[in-house]
């Protein structure tokens, strides 16, 4: 039982660590905390399973439309949702434009694919029983974004020029940094990785519009476990709580998971709010 | 002309005798209005669609007949989606500007547990399908009837299959972990428990869990000989089906008539593993080992016949929603009148009323009219035409 609740919890801990990531691409570019990362990880599910089994596109193709997808909801978040609302970053009018977003893609998926959870293909059909491709995909997926992620921000020159409005937006336009052209493409590719985690965890979720609810919640505790913006925090944040919750799950029952899976997250933040790898900020009196 | 007072008195008389007369003659020809609250659209719409088409169909039939004592019926329909506060706006509506004479709905029990104190102040003649037992209360709510089984009737049907038909002597009962899973979880222990049945595993797991593995283990362990199952998640109760399969556990699951849904069908890994599956049931809605259907359902659905969809509903819905507009076309038919008493009055008295879905009976101090013994189990991976197979060791 030990295995099943690891292995279980790592792959679950994978899609929320991504959910994470997707969470701090899309604040790095913007300083926005954006409420449509579940939602991008819900229709990476959702499209995967409409190009695949509906449409009939095979696997590789299909998982490319579907990523495409989300990059372009994660466009039109930065467009709709971001943009109006970043001259007043102080009044965290985000929290209301990016929830209005989400809930308006929640609900056109109900109305659109279906209120039932529905079917997710087989990817590849490798491995069975605690090996099977359902629980180690999520992962490998996780594992392919944190090394492309550094690569990305280290080796290229469109990731240095990310890494450098996150650091200082305003030195990075005074150097001549296309601003919002890199904060588009930064919710670009944080619709991806939000995409990617719905997709490698569809055989585990489903296809099932109500997946961006639970991934918004518990996408956005790594997050805070991990320290905001630190990538690093949020995979280690993410494998934590999925271990922690299907542990809980099975000691404490489905009735009180939440209780108990938050209970020790405030513990946490109260005795740690900076999170694992956050850094305290020093504030001028 | 001049009138003196006393003409005038005659003829005033004579005049409201004849605008009475008249308004008397609009009344008997007015319509019988019959308000209708399913869940049309949202997460919880297929029952109300099933229903609708019964309503639907009952209503055309009725009036294409000349209607109930020349008067016709007219069906007016409030798409709840599901949500309690639309339900009682719908409900008020129709009890003060439309002026119904009887409701049907809502469709489901949170619905119900909204609006029934309302209709019962109104006193407005109510028939429900809904399964929460608390509803039917012929003191609280002397107007309300259920045409529909109870949960207590889904208990008892599933405890007699496991007691009398399998033989077997322990379960584990899951349950999803929403106000309905946690109750009938509760109540089903209770029934077991109370058959001498020894409950060897309680689980309640939430319904967004995606991996169900280590639950199934730690059930399995428990040496249970049947599992029974209580949602109405199709997500969680096919990861309970495919964990089962996995495991190659070889008990069968017995429970909620969700079991035999399509949707299901749809997330098993293999079709295989949907065997020895058993779903509540209905008599009148099941099919013998020969592929026969009790000869009511059989002329029922030879009339329906390309005229309403059965490849995506449940026989059962259109039959309850059909059952309920004769019900009170009969109450009027038979009472000369749309009052509130008089119809109340008439479901008082039914006795054994022939319905497609069920025989009914009601009294004045039993409001829940469907009969304990057409309650069965049936295979759910068996649905034909909305019905389904029985399950073994019925005849």
């Amino acid at each position: 039982m030990l295995q099943a609740i690891l292995v279980s919890g790592v792959a679950m801990g994978a899609i929320f660590a991504l959910i994470g990531v997707t969470y701090n691409v899309m604040f790095a570019a913007s300083r926005v905390m954006s409420f449509t990362a579940g939602q991008l990880g819900m229709l990476g599910g959702v499209l995967g399973s409409l190009f695949i089994l509906r449409v009939g596109v095979p696997v590789l193709p299909g998982m490319l439309l579907a990523l495409g997808g989300c990059a372009l909801i994660g466009l039109a978040t930065e467009i709709i949702a971001v943009r109006p609302v970043l001259k007043a970053l102080d009044q965290h009018l985000y929290v209301l434009s990016t929830l209005a977003f989400a809930l308006m893609l929640r609900q056109f998926t109900a109305i659109e694919w279906s209120t039932e959870p529905q079917p997710f293909p087989t990817l590849i059909g490798l491995g069975g029983g605690f090996i099977d491709e359902k629980f180690w995909l999520p992962v490998a997926a996780c594992a392919v974004t944190i090394i492309g992620l550094e690569f990305l921000y280290r080796r290229t020159l469109v990731g240095r020029a990310f890494v450098a409005i996150s650091e200082d937006n305003f030195a990075a336009r005074a150097l001549g940094l296309p601003e919002r052209n890199l904060r588009m493409l930064s919710f670009a590719l944080a619709g991806a990785i939000g995409g990617l985690a719905g997709f490698a965890g569809g055989e585990l979720m489903l296809a099932f519009f109500e997946n961006g609810s639970v991934l918004n919640f518990y996408g956005f505790v790594p997050v805070a476990l991990g320290g905001l913006g630190s990538n690093r925090g949020a995979i280690i944040g993410g494998l934590l709580l999925g271990v922690f919750q299907q542990a809980a799950n099975f000691l404490v029952g489905g009735l009180f998971v939440s209780v108990a899976t938050f209970v020790v997250f405030i513990l946490f933040l109260l005795l740690r709010p900076q999170g694992l790898f956050g850094t305290g900020t020093a504030r001028r009196v | 002309m001049r009138l003196n007072r006393r003409e005038f008195v005659v003829a005033a008389g004579a005049a409201i005798a004849a605008g009475s007369g008249a308004g008397s003659a609009d009344a008997d020809n007015s319509p019988i209005l019959i308000g209708q609250i399913p869940a049309l659209t949202g997460s919880s719409s297929d029952p109300g669609i099933g229903f609708d088409r019964g309503v639907q169909f009952a209503t055309t039939e009725i009036n294409d007949a000349g209607g109930v004592n020349g008067r016709k019926v007219e069906i007016i329909t409030r798409d709840t989606q599901g949500d309690p506060s639309k339900a009682v706006n719908a409900v008020q509506e129709l009890i003060n500007r439309q002026k119904v004479h009887a409701i049907w709905g809502p469709a489901n029990s949170g619905e119900s547990l909204a609006v029934t104190p309302i209709m019962a102040k109104a006193k407005m003649p109510n028939l429900h399908p809904c399964v929460i037992d608390a509803l039917i209360d012929p003191v609280k709510y002397p107007n309300a009837y259920r045409v529909a089984t109870a949960n207590v009737q889904w208990d008892g049907a599933a405890v007699r299959y496991v007691t009398e038909v399998l033989k077997l002597k322990s379960v584990a009962i899951v349950a999803d972990t929403t106000g309905y899973g946690t109750t009938a979880a509760a109540a089903s222990e209770a029934s077991f428990k109370n058959v001498g049945i020894d409950v060897v595993h309680k689980a309640l797991i939430d319904s967004a869990q995606p991996d169900i593995t280590a639950d199934m283990l730690r059930i399995k362990s428990s040496g249970a000989q049947v599992l029974v199952l209580w949602s109405v998640s199709t997500g969680l109760m096919s990861r309970i089906i495919n964990g089962r399969g996995e495991l190659n556990w070889d008990v069968p699951i017995a429970g909620h008539p969700s079991l035999g849904s399509g949707q299901i069908a749809a997330l098993l890994k293999k079709p295989e593993y949907w065997e020895k599956v058993y779903q509540v049931s209905f008599k009148n809605a099941c099919y013998d080992a020969s592929g026969k259907l009790p000869a009511r359902s059989q002329a029922f659905l030879d009339k329906i016949s390309g005229k309403i969809r059965l490849d995506d509903t449940n026989f059962w819905w259109v039959a309850a929603g059909y059952d309920a507009v004769h019900l009170i076309a009969d109450a009027v038919r038979s009472t000369g009148s749309t009052d509130s008493d008089k119809i109340i009055g008439y479901l008082n008295s039914v006795a054994h009323y022939p319905g497609i879905y069920g025989t009914y009976h009601f009294s004045a101090t039993e409001h829940n009219g469907f009969p304990n013994d057409e309650v069965v189990m049936s295979k759910a991976n068996s649905f034909r035409n909305g019905t389904f197979a029985l399950a073994p060791g019925y005849t």
